[in-house]
């Protein structure tokens, strides 16, 4: 589940018309549904055939307000947005994305694509040679650098999210708490060899993407990593990308090039190898203020120069800056999904037809209001979102042809059809339980839970809504299924990379609900859908990842899984004199490596 | 001492029964495992028996005054509120100076003029800065005076402040719209306050006697009058300025001054307890303080105080 942030303007429906249309156009001419690169739209008022990444200004300082503070600097720890916008600064993973693709893989540590065998139980890496570590490290990256990043994921002072589901396959991973993983060998100084228990290679290349794949000296690194929490990422740190953490001469961050809640500072790495990336760092430092208010930041952004704004803009700033600086705001669909979770476990969510009822009669084209317009939210019709593989195989923009998707406006009279099949004649529910659903406090969440919630409301459900502290939604909540939630209408899902399973795995595979910390929602757990999910994890290559993803979506719609609400499509705002290049793959979120001045 | 135990242990009972998040799942990421889960809670220490958890935190506070270490950040929390309090005092500080002499003649000048036409311009004004929202206030004096976003470019703005060491005139600048923002809605509290004590002191007879023996009226209104009137709002000052310097919440956030209000602000947001305790022992330790020298200076005040 994923924070919030997004918004609206109703002049700009023809645009956004346009700009379906174009990524429509596209993803329909791709066999694979993959988007790649191409075609997802980028600047309001700009021709959405891609940015210019290369050739640009070199040099200068960009200014960066961001009223929330980052979370993780460590490789290791890292996992969200805003986290990743230093991590591929500070970090090179052994693959990337460039800005301007959702999953297309560049060799980044790695010097080219990876070769599977073993029928997709060997991925064997050759990695570049001439790739140091900022100081006080300053020596060339080798295959044991990556192997030690990768099993540190496994220790529980770093506790890497992604570890397990990812990463879990690897031989000997399963036991693994920091030390040497028997199925990571690293025959020569740059050869790196993963062994897996099963043939789930394609899942593996592809979350190689991820921070966690960044080199980690262990020399540096190790004795940081004894402390509880690990010291390295909150308190050191070394850099091996084009910029570092300003620090002291022992590596030192904290305090120097970052004050929790105040400010960051990113300077160029002294020790960083152009001739080995394809990033070409045009800025000479970043400098990055921490907190403030939405609404100010937004206007010193698009009244500024040399400023962008990290974390997402107020709604009032998405539609002033839509109307009065439309160079000055980029809108990047495919920014992932919200819907409404249905506990299929648990009371009146058990019964289907109940659940394609609520999904009949919801309004997604108000909840696309409510989330801020057309500008920054599309109605949802099915799990996977535009520009996720396998997007386009499961019916694109239209979505699996089941009647209670068809009407985004909502339908009552295929809600009351579904009440009827559910045992309620009357076409409302006649039961006595009152639906317990929890949101979110805070705009624009609240008013989405609103519309869910009145949504339940018409078709007779007595609902008691409680709206509580986004983190104690969470973690209180929705993700701890004894609490018997029925409805938490502010869910939602951003894939971890470009693989399909990263948006459906992990939300509807019921054999990985949990406790506590538990992100299936829903707590779907359906046979025939894990079993297809199961087999869906061996398959190898992206067109036939695509398709079989595709088909778990369309279960997961006949199934009626969760309520959809809206695709997200994310707005961010730049200074009069920047020349802004966004991570489609990261939520659209600003890419320093690729940013400049004019 | 009872006073901060009792906060201690109401904060923490409080941070476990109502609604918040718990901090394991909050730093665990997206979709951890309960493996991840159970290592942070370990990690942590949460996965203690309350009273123990509870214990140790106030042996390290009352021992060693230790306030652990941030959830969130991993740095000190003792070290993150040293960092923070210059900020904090730096804007309560000024904001009071201004209140309190704004405030205080402004009441007086009511008081004395009462039924005139300044009496009821003022305090209409008064009422007009107790009913607006600070939050909003903020905002208000940013889009209008600051340098970069306003419509007259007056002041500098949010995100501005530096550290008086840093910059001593930048730091004095930077303030100036917090602490006029800040300032009026408690100068507009203190202005009425004062008026209306003001009104009924000087009905007194020992004023009447005062002005029968021929002193001037300044001398009555300042040394008599409002000598007497001013006892309650010392009492007001204390709590306001004790809760003040435990952070100005809105204040710091809408101007984005770095100091303790903004940090329980954003502890809030991660539901990061060792912070929030800090701070709001914090807190409480100010306004025990500040009520020392509350009831120090009513002996000062009040002869009658003295005498007792």
């Amino acid at each position: 589940m994923f924070s919030n942030r997004y918004r609206w303007k109703a002049t700009a429906l023809a645009l956004l018309a346009g700009v379906l249309a174009v990524v429509l156009a596209a993803c329909g001419s791709s066999n694979t549904g993959s988007s790649a690169t191409s075609s997802i739209p980028l600047k309001a008022g700009e021709s959405p055939v891609g940015q210019q990444l290369y050739g640009k200004q070199r040099g200068g300082t960009l200014t960066v307000y961001d009223h929330e503070d980052f979370e993780h600097f460590d490789p290791g720890e890292a996992y969200a947005v805003e986290d990743y916008t230093i991590t591929s600064a500070t970090q090179r993973s052994l693959y990337s994305y460039l800005p301007n693709t959702t999953s297309k893989l560049e060799p980044d540590v790695a010097a080219g694509p990876p070769a599977i065998t073993d029928g997709g139980k060997t991925v064997t890496i050759q990695i570049k040679p001439h790739i140091y570590f900022s100081p006080p490290v300053n020596r060339e990256v080798n295959s044991g650098d990556v192997a030690y990043a990768i099993e540190r994921g496994a220790n529980p002072n770093v506790a890497n999210a992604y570890f397990q589901p990812y990463f879990g396959n690897i031989v000997g991973a399963e036991k693994a708490t920091g030390g040497p993983i028997p199925g990571i060998e690293t025959p020569s100084r740059y050869t790196i060899v993963f062994h897996l228990t099963k043939p789930t290679a394609s899942l593996l290349v592809g979350a190689l993407v991820l921070p966690l794949s960044a080199p980690v000296p262990p020399e540096f690194a190790k004795p940081l990593d004894a402390h509880k929490p690990t010291t390295y990422g909150s308190e050191y740190l070394v850099a091996t990308g084009p910029y570092m953490l300003k620090s002291d001469s022992t590596g030192k961050f904290l305090g120097i090039g970052y004050q929790p809640g105040k400010s960051a500072t990113l300077v160029r790495n002294p020790r960083w190898n152009p001739h080995t990336d394809f990033r070409p760092a045009y800025l000479n430092q970043i400098d990055i203020n921490i907190g403030g208010e939405p609404a100010v930041i937004g206007k010193q952004v698009l009244q500024g120069e040399d400023v962008v704004q990290n974390d997402v803009p107020a709604p009032s700033i998405v539609k002033e800056a839509y109307e009065h600086h439309p160079q000055q705001i980029t809108f990047t669909p495919g920014s992932g999904t919200y819907y409404a979770s249905l506990n299929t476990a648990h009371g009146p969510f058990t019964n289907i037809n109940l659940r394609k009822a609520v999904w009949a009669g919801l309004d997604r084209d108000a909840l696309v209001k409510a989330r801020g317009g057309p500008l920054v939210a599309a109605p949802m019709t099915h799990f996977l979102y535009p520009g996720v593989n396998g997007y386009q195989q499961a019916g694109g923009a239209a979505g699996p042809k089941v009647d209670y998707n068809e009407h985004p406006e909502g339908d009552m009279a295929v809600a009351t059809k579904y009440m009827k099949l559910a045992g309620y004649p009357s076409g409302r529910y006649t039961g006595d339980q009152t639906l317990q659903v929890v949101g979110s406090t805070g705009e624009p969440q609240e008013a989405m839970a609103q519309v869910t919630n009145q949504a339940l409301q018409n078709l007779g459900f007595k609902t008691h809504l409680t709206l509580v502290d986004q983190s104690a939604m969470y973690s209180k909540y929705c993700t701890v299924p004894s609490q018997e939630i029925d409805v938490c209408p502010n869910g939602g899902w951003v894939r971890d990379f470009a693989d399909p399973q990263t948006v459906l795995y992990v939300p509807f595979y019921g054999p990985a609900i949990v406790a506590s910390g538990n992100a299936n929602w829903s707590q779907v757990n359906d046979p025939q859908i894990n079993a297809a999910m199961e087999k869906a994890t061996f398959t190898v290559g992206e067109p036939a990842r695509a398709d079989a993803w595709a088909k778990i979506d369309e279960m997961l719609v006949r199934y009626a899984a969760a309520a959809p609400e809206i695709y997200s499509i994310q707005a961010q705002i730049q200074g009069k004199n920047v020349a802004g290049v966004n991570q489609l793959w990261d939520t659209g979120a600003w890419d320093y490596d690729f940013t400049s001045l004019k | 001492m009872a006073l901060l135990f009792i906060v201690a242990a109401l904060t923490f009972i409080f941070f476990y029964l109502f609604p918040s998040g718990n901090p394991a799942s909050l730093r665990a990421g997206r979709a951890p495992t309960p493996k991840v889960i159970a290592e942070i809670t370990r990690d942590l220490g949460l996965n203690r028996p309350l009273p123990t958890q509870f214990y140790d935190y106030m042996k390290g506070v009352l021992l060693h005054f230790n306030l652990g270490y941030s959830y969130y950040s991993e740095a000190s929390v003792k070290s993150l509120i040293t960092e923070r309090l210059p900020a904090t005092v730096s804007l309560a500080a000024g904001a009071v100076v201004i209140w309190l002499v704004s405030g205080l003649a402004v009441g007086i000048v009511s008081a004395v003029r009462r039924r005139t036409w300044l009496d009821r311009a003022a305090m209409g004004t008064a009422l007009l800065f107790v009913s607006a929202p600070e939050y909003w206030l903020g905002l208000i004096a940013l889009f209008l005076f600051a340098s970069d976003i306003g419509k007259f470019k007056v002041f500098p703005g949010a995100g501005s402040y530096v550290g008086i060491s840093s910059d001593p005139g930048q730091w004095f600048t930077s303030l100036i719209l917090p602490w006029l923002v800040l300032a009026a809605t408690f100068a507009a509290v203190y202005a009425r306050l004062l008026r209306a004590n003001l009104l009924e002191v000087l009905d007194l007879d020992y004023i009447r006697t005062a002005r029968a023996k021929g002193l001037s009226e300044r001398r009555v209104i300042l040394r008599h009058g409002v000598r007497a009137a001013i006892t309650p709002i010392v009492t007001v000052l204390g709590l306001d300025l004790g809760a003040l310097l435990g952070g100005a919440l809105l204040i710091e956030v809408v101007f984005d001054i770095p100091g303790v209000g903004r940090l329980n602000y954003d502890a809030l947001n991660h539901a990061d307890f060792p912070i929030i305790q800090g701070t709001v022992l914090l807190a409480a330790l100010f306004i025990v303080v500040a009520n020392i020298f509350v009831d120090i200076s009513y002996a000062y005040l009040d002869p009658r105080v003295r005498f007792k």
